[in-house]
């Protein structure tokens, strides 16, 4: 509340002083005097609320403005989580990828990556009218290997020729496991002739390999068959006559390279 | 309160919650579609329990991978925790992750961050 101002007491001594009472503008000057009395205390209250309302909207903003930084930082975090857990589902898809094309005993190329890559290899080859050649090798008497030396002794094996087979065949060739003991050999820009020789390398190479059971050493050998993939025939044509070829391999006596014309 | 129990499938975690016990366990992936809504009700049943059980409160974790929403989920939940936590309230959460999956406790440790009450990472086979 205000204190009185100088005018204010001096209208308040007028009206009270009884010597105007009679006064002609007495009558007036109360009225004024009790009209301007009514429009303060309106003021001071209008006031009063108004200050009330202020100070709500003023609280309301910091506690915004406190939500606000809060949701803005959590949101930060859960970004930063999220992040994580993508990158762990995006190395988890690698390590599934590899395990879906990747044969799990040898750790070679499975059936499914090499028929990905033949699909490839074959539409590039077609394209640029580039050689490709196909290669199916399959251990001889593997089931005679199972039989008399154990599953265990199998595995081994498998391993052993995946690995010497690797080791033999050049960077740009893909060696996959087909099935059982059928591997596949995919050599891009590669004719007949030189995958024979590759080949042939890979089956001397297999043929001095000596898989130790207790005190034995275990020999094996394998057949291959070769053939070129023609300009006219889908990709799997060309496997099953390097499968005519690797047949006749068999029926010539095993461990040789066969080529189908 | 009645509890719950959600079986899990494989986008969502299956949830119980023993409100005797005072454990509520969420177990395996979480990107539903429906997450407010699934996770929805684990927040009404875990407010509920901290105003009304007056005994410690365990949560049971073994969550393996979440969407965004879920971890916005989970962020609230351990909001509430903390806040009863703040309150004196006694709670704690036991996160656990497959000794085969390591990354999980990075993931769980930006959880427990901003949490002041028992926050346990632990391994099991």
């Amino acid at each position: 509340m205000r204190g009185q101002s100088a005018l204010e007491e001096m209208i308040e001594k007028l009206l009270a002083d009884p010597q105007h009472k009679d006064h002609a503008l007495r009558d007036a000057l109360n009225l004024l005097w009790e009209s301007h009395n009514d429009l303060l205390v309106r003021i001071e209250r209008i006031t009063r609320v108004s200050d009330g309302y202020q100070s709500i909207a003023r609280e309301r903003e910091l506690s915004l403005s406190a939500r606000f930084d809060k949701q803005l930082r959590q949101l930060e975090k859960v970004a930063r989580i999220s992040d994580r857990y993508q990158q762990m589902m995006r190395d988890l898809n690698i390590a599934l990828k590899e395990a879906s094309t990747h044969d799990a005993l040898t750790g070679i190329g499975n059936r499914r990556l090499l028929m990905e890559r033949l699909r490839d290899e074959a539409d590039r080859a077609k394209r640029y009218e580039r050689p490709l050649s196909v290669v199916m090798l399959d251990i001889d008497r593997f089931k005679a290997i199972n039989d008399d030396f154990g599953h265990e002794i199998g595995d081994r094996v498998l391993i052993e020729i995946a690995r010497v087979m690797e080791a033999e065949v050049r960077e740009q060739d893909l060696c996959g496991r087909w099935g059982g003991e059928e591997f596949l050999i995919l050599m891009p820009e590669t004719d007949v002739t030189t995958a024979a020789q590759v080949m042939e390398r890979v089956r001397a190479s297999i043929g001095t390999l000596a898989v130790r059971v207790n005190n034995d050493l275990l020999s094996v050998t394998v057949s291959v068959g070769v053939a070129a993939l023609h300009a006219d025939e889908n990709y799997s044509s060309t496997i099953n006559r390097a499968d005519v070829a690797l047949l006749s391999a068999k029926r010539s006596g095993r461990n040789r390279v066969e080529v189908d014309a | 309160m009645t509890n719950f129990s959600i079986p899990g499938s494989q986008s969502s975690p299956s949830i119980q919650s023993d409100w005797d016990k005072g454990i509520l366990s969420m177990q395996g992936d979480s990107y539903p579609e429906n997450s407010y809504e699934l996770f929805r009700q684990v927040f009404e049943w875990i407010e509920r329990f901290l105003a009304e059980a007056g005994r410690p409160l365990t949560l049971e974790l073994r969550l393996l991978y979440l969407n965004t929403s879920s971890i916005k989920a989970m962020m609230d939940i351990f909001d509430l925790l903390e806040a009863a936590h703040g309150e004196g309230k006694q709670v704690a959460v036991n996160w656990h992750y497959d000794r085969r999956n390591e990354r999980v406790v990075e993931l769980a440790e930006e959880f427990k961050e901003d949490c002041s009450f028992p926050f346990a990472i632990l391994s099991h086979d």
